[in-house]
């Protein structure tokens, strides 16, 4: 690929003025991350979650001429959940367990790979997953399968400083992106299946030092500790494995919370098991809790609450709202209002039969299914962490769905033992018999399961009705996230490997590329020397595309 | 540094306790290179059948990388080789006084068969060198302090071998890793650019300049193209004096991200 002489001097130039030396990203640059589209400085694009991008090169019209530009393959199998940021020119993305590459966001190579290696006793339920770095000034912050937070120095790739955020032995772990408020990193813990309290925490981003700790599951005396019973509340599970957003003018941090634990066994721990499938809103300086909402109360069905709050503000039924979209692994779509936690409407997106619908208060009205019978959505969800994008100018929210997919449960009696899983029993997933079921990844490329057990969608919902405007189908399941831009485009892939473009506004393909390997992660855009580009991670390859020159 | 295979099998998780940093021990610890050689072969002998060629076959031992479960000083290992760890089903060695050094010399070298004689010192007194006399922290950054130009150390004692940190400080231009070489590069538009190389490859070379900028070029886009051997780096030998030079190891080596 030759250059041009003044294409050279124009890479040189943009290099030089780009990146200054000190602090590349400020708590500014943070805040205003809609003003530089070019990057993806957060986990989430923006505080707001969004998930859009201001970006409008590629279009329907010209996206017939996007072709592949670079692709980098990871180093280990499995698969591949990370979401890379991109700063300046320069994309910074994890592969499992805790490497972090450092890649020239033009050409796809390498300027420094660091290496952490956790714990061998490290625990985690679902895979070795590492979902991203966050970045403040000229370091990454990056959460480990041992429960430490790591800063690393984003031009040398060597670590700064290393902190133990929680005992790996007994079962915690973290697998999510850091989030960065101010001077403070903030990330959450997972484990839920192992009898962890989990929690939401602050660091100091110079020096490690914890500066907050907000405790999912209150304790005696706190607010909320009367929804558990006796000592069930210290292995109530409730952990916090999906990155929040956060709302600098309410000043308030929003955070996703799992189920609680023993997963299946709700008579192992009645009551409404606060603060587990809720979302909290926290002050950031503090940690101290401003309002809470929840959407599965003394959950049997593992409808973690992990997913990630959307920031939209919209009009509701004539008023400007701060609204708060949200669609929920139990099935629910929800819209609260984010200054106080407010529901306003709740309708299910898929279907569902462990609740025949939400009360005013949007609390659902329980119908457990008899034993053996069974319940949807199944245990992964009718959708689950997998990152929702919300379109401001076209005004629709897009998700992953998971169809006709139910599981059965069993309930039974679990004894703690640090460090070990704490079921509660279990669920097999509804299907002909003998026929093989749907897992958290997939196993192969033969989809032996087909749309009998269940498949996907990817879905348009108008938060003003909760109803779906549009629903593009796919055969088998999908765990893919979506990225929506300014000339109306959502990207997004699933597990058949398919990576697409739809129309945001209809529903309808316009690109389609088999790149082969389950996409289980959204996409990012961004732009470097004045060309777009549109990242995607499938199997165990991140490919970036381009418009061909 | 870099995306050198080097760096590639590093554990950083060793910054646990372990190795030399930890040691009470106070007098110059020297390891010869002529013990590492008999150390290797006594260590083939005795201990290979359970610890492995590589020193990694005992879950939560790596005995290259200084990870052990229960010692920190060279007097640790001595007991637990001597007494054996009933527990763990090790068996008591009756080694002579000479062979049991030489076999701590092998573990201490990083199974550096190639490796020279070389002394360690104090930690906390070698980190004082680097800062102080030795004026390392004008070029080289550790944990988030000093300049990027030069290698970041720090994971150097990870990285790299005792008697090859060693041949760093004393001859620094025989030690220097091909992939941290100096390029001198004029573009074709004729702006110059000096960095040290961070990566290469058929069409590209990335590498970090003196503003600390990562810098990643298209060869089609360069005029000329020069890789230094020399290293930047003055030596240390006549500098230091041989307990400053054995404290600035211990310093180094405990280095491990």
């Amino acid at each position: 690929m030759r250059k041009s002489f003044i294409a050279s001097v124009a890479l040189l130039g943009a290099l030089a003025a780009a990146t200054p030396s000190t602090a590349q990203i400020t708590a500014d640059r943070i805040l205003r991350a809609s003003a530089e589209p070019q990057n993806w400085i957060t986990y989430n694009g923006g505080y707001d979650s969004k998930r859009f991008s201001a970006l409008k090169q590629i279009t329907p019209a010209n996206i017939r001429d996007l072709e592949l530009k670079w692709v980098v393959q990871n180093q280990v199998f499995g698969a591949w959940e990370s979401n890379p940021l991109v700063v300046d020119g320069i994309m910074y993305v994890t592969e499992r367990p805790n490497d972090v590459m450092a890649i020239d966001a033009r050409t796809g190579r390498l300027y420094w790979l660091y290496r952490y290696t956790p714990a061998t006793d490290s625990h985690v339920c679902c895979g070795a997953n590492n979902r991203g770095v966050a970045m403040l000034g000229d370091t990454l912050y990056m959460g480990t399968l041992d429960a430490h937070l790591v800063a690393i120095d984003a031009k040398t790739g060597r670590a700064i400083w290393n902190r133990e955020v929680a005992d790996h032995k007994s079962g915690y772990s973290i697998t999510m992106a850091p989030l960065v408020i101010r001077d403070k990193i903030i990330v959450g813990t997972g484990g839920g299946e192992f009898g962890i309290r989990g929690f939401v925490a602050a660091y100091d981003a110079k020096t490690g030092k914890e500066a907050w700790r907000f405790n999912n599951i209150p304790g005696p005396g706190e607010p909320g500790h009367e929804t558990w019973h006796g000592d069930d509340w210290k292995t109530g599970g409730a952990s916090a494995w999906i990155t929040g957003s956060y709302d600098p003018a309410l000043n308030l941090l929003y955070w996703g919370i799992g189920n609680p634990g023993p997963d299946w066994n709700p008579d192992q721990r009645p009551g409404d098991n606060l603060y587990s499938d809720s979302v909290v809103a926290l002050d950031p300086g503090t940690g101290k809790l401003k309002w809470h909402f929840q959407f599965t109360p003394n959950d049997p069905y593992d409808y973690d609450s992990v997913q990630i709050p959307v920031l939209a503000d919209i009009d509701w039924q004539g008023k400007p709202t701060k609204a708060m979209l949200w669609a929920n692994r139990n099935g629910y779509f929800y819209v609260l209002d984010r200054t106080n936690g407010k529901f306003l409407l709740g309708q299910p997106f898929a279907k569902v039969n462990w609740s025949k619908g939400l009360d005013p208060k949007g609390r659902p009205i329980m119908t457990p299914q008899p034993a053996g019978k069974p319940t949807w959505p199944g245990v992964q969800g009718a959708t689950n962490w997998y990152p929702p994008s919300y379109s401001p100018s076209i005004g629709l929210f897009y998700f992953s769905v998971w169809e006709n997919y139910a599981s059965i449960f069993r309930r039974e009696q679990s004894q703690y033992q640090a460090g070990r899983t704490f079921p509660g029993g279990g669920q097999t997933v509804f299907a002909p018999p003998s026929s093989p079921t749907i897992g958290v990844g997939r196993k192969g490329p033969i989809d032996n399961w087909t749309s009998e057990v269940g498949s996907g969608a990817t879905v348009a919902v108008d938060p003003h009705t909760g109803k779906r405007v549009w629903t593009f189908p796919q055969y088998d399941v999908t765990d893919a996230g979506m990225l929506t831009t300014a000339s109306d485009l959502l990207f997004t892939g699933g597990r058949e490997g398919y990576f697409y473009a739809l129309d945001a506004k209809t529903g309808k393909e316009v690109w389609r590329k088999n790149v082969g390997g389950s996409i289980v992660m959204a996409p990012v855009t961004y732009q470097v020397d004045g060309k777009q580009y549109v990242s995607v991670i499938s199997g165990n390859s991140l490919m970036t595309f381009g418009l061909r020159e | 540094m870099g995306f050198s295979r080097v760096a590639g099998g590093t554990a950083l998780c060793l910054m646990v306790l372990a190795a030399f940093g930890a040691s009470a021990q106070t007098g110059n610890r020297q390891y010869s290179a002529s013990n590492i050689q008999s150390g290797y072969r006594i260590y083939s002998m005795q201990c290979a059948l359970c610890h492995g060629a590589n020193g990694d076959g005992i879950a939560g031992v790596n005995l290259p990388r200084q990870q052990f479960r229960r010692a920190s000083t060279d007097d640790d290992i001595r007991n637990t080789v001597t007494n054996g760890v009933a527990a763990a089903g090790m068996p008591p060695f009756r080694f002579q006084p000479a062979e049991l050094d030489a076999v701590i010399a092998y573990i201490r070298s990083g199974f550096d068969l190639s490796g020279a004689t070389f002394a360690v010192g104090d930690v906390a007194r070698g980190r004082l060198v680097f800062e102080g006399k030795g004026g390392c922290t004008a070029c080289h950054r550790v944990h988030g302090s000093g300049p990027r130009f030069a290698p970041d150390l720090s994971d150097i004692g990870a990285l790299r071998k005792p008697s090859a940190i060693q041949a760093a400080i004393l001859q620094p231009g025989t030690a220097m890793q091909p992939i941290d070489r100096p390029v001198h590069i004029v573009m074709r538009d004729g702006r110059t650019i000096d960095g040290r190389r961070l990566n290469e490859d058929t069409a590209t070379v990335q590498l970090i300049d003196r503003q600390e900028q990562l810098i990643s070029l298209e060869k089609s886009d360069i005029r000329e193209y020069r890789i230094g051997t020399a290293s930047e780096m003055p030596s240390y030998a006549g500098k230091l004096s041989t307990a400053e030079v054995a404290d600035l190891l211990a310093y180094l080596i405990s280095l491990r991200g």
